[in-house]
């Protein structure tokens, strides 16, 4: 057996023959992600990357004093919230029109409904009016479990900045089916104990379904 | 001096920034292309899709942060050490953990060791050939006819020099068709009976 037929048997048994090329944008990530793996160790003035093997014996000082005075930071902040518990925990939870001005945007968060059976009602005023949310708003984002929302308008329930609809993956897609949630469009959402109300109450923005949040929510 | 003095599977401090990150960048967005097809070729040949997936992550890594070390003119073999002593380190510790498992779970076997490459393939005598090979020698099998890399380049990968390689790699060929050549014979004379005698 010569050399060229000893190569050409090991290369029958070579196992990437049959590998198919790589996906361009899989390898265009691997590439991004190698060169960004850095920055976030990377300190920018001397650009040396620590690594857990190099250990923390060439940090300089500073790091430490930065690290000491974000300690006493963090520990300042514990105390104070300690000290302030009793009098501010029945106050924080509140996020209504009523809340104190906050930095942090306000949210109701709703859930999918369970699977309807097929049954539906005809939606109507009456119906309508037990929603204890109603509002509409466009949709900002949809996501495998939450679907966001920015109210424009609220018929009932607490006026907030932002609506989540948070479900396990499965009930959200079955609602955003139902609804056809989409990115960028306008809704008109009800929500009954908590959840979004599906059956015609909940849908795209239509003169029809607004003119019946209007006959329900009057004022 | 040896190209290949400098890899190891260890990313090290990034190089003085004597070039901009927005130069390497450029730089690395040029070779790196070139390097990951070989690249995850070379580790499909030697481990699991996963383990591969990982190591090729790794090595390309490396590859980044020691950019100014790899050598314009020989990358891929350096490149190739590289991913050797990545999957090495990845090897070592999937054994280390194969040792704890089974310590912890005596019920339960533990898990198979990746088969080697083409294994699952038909050339049971090839592999049982390769077998017969001390690692290096295997090694420098593979990367002569799966890489089809020269003498230099393989010494670059193994980190040794050409003229060794030239002779290990022309010994270990000499002893895989020796091999071969007995199980071949012995399966042709044989046929369905077990060879087992000596």
């Amino acid at each position: 057996m010569t050399d060229d037929e000893l190569q050409q048997r090991l290369q029958a048994h070579d196992r990437a023959a049959s590998l198919p090329p790589a996906d361009p944008a899989w390898v265009a990530r691997l590439l991004e992600d190698a060169m960004s793996a850095d920055q976030s160790t990377e300190t920018p003035t001397d650009g040396s990357v620590e690594t857990r093997e190099s250990g923390t014996r060439h940090r300089s000082p500073l790091t430490w004093l930065v690290a000491a005075a974000a300690a006493a930071l963090i520990a300042g902040v514990g105390v104070f919230g300690l000290l302030n518990n009793d009098r501010e925990s029945s106050e924080v939870p509140s996020a209504g029109p009523n809340a104190p001005a906050s930095t942090a945007p306000s949210i109701t968060v709703l859930a999918a409904g369970a699977p309807t059976q097929g049954r539906c009602m005809v939606p109507n005023a009456d119906l309508l009016a037990n929603a204890q949310v109603a509002f509409s708003g466009s949709v900002d984002q949809v996501a495998d479990d939450v679907v966001t929302l920015t109210p424009d308008r609220f018929y009932a329930g607490e006026v907030t900045d932002v609506v989540e609809v948070r479900s396990a993956p499965a009930m959200l897609q079955a609602l955003v089916g139902a609804v056809d949630f989409q990115p960028g469009q306008r809704y008109l959402v009800a929500a009954n104990d908590g959840e979004v109300m599906v059956c015609g109450f909940s849908g795209p923005f239509a003169d029809g379904l607004e003119s019946l949040y209007v006959a329900a929510f009057p004022g | 001096m040896n190209h290949v003095v400098g890899a190891m599977c260890e990313a090290g401090p990034v190089a003085d920034e004597e070039t901009s990150t927005a130069e390497r960048r450029t730089r690395f967005e040029a070779l790196a292309p070139v390097l990951v097809e070989p690249l995850r070729r070379f580790l499909a040949r030697r481990a699991d899709a996963a383990t591969a997936d990982d190591v090729l992550a790794e090595t390309l890594l490396v590859c980044w942060r020691r950019l100014d070390e790899l050598p314009a003119d020989a990358a891929l073999p350096w490149a190739y050490g590289v991913a050797r002593l990545c999957l090495a380190n990845a090897q070592r510790g999937a054994r280390r953990q194969e040792r704890l498992v089974a310590r912890v779970a005596v019920v339960d076997p533990p898990a198979q060791i990746v088969p080697g490459p083409g294994a699952d393939e038909g050339d049971p005598r090839l592999e049982e050939a390769l077998a017969a090979l001390t690692e290096t020698e295997a090694e420098l099998v593979r990367l002569w006819a799966w890489e089809q890399l020269g003498p230099a380049e393989i010494a670059a990968v193994l980190d040794l020099t050409p003229n060794a390689v030239s002779i290990r790699l022309h010994r270990a060929r000499t002893k895989l068709r020796e091999s071969l050549r007995k199980t071949d014979g012995r399966a042709g004379h044989e046929g369905v009976r077990e060879g087992r005698t000596p």
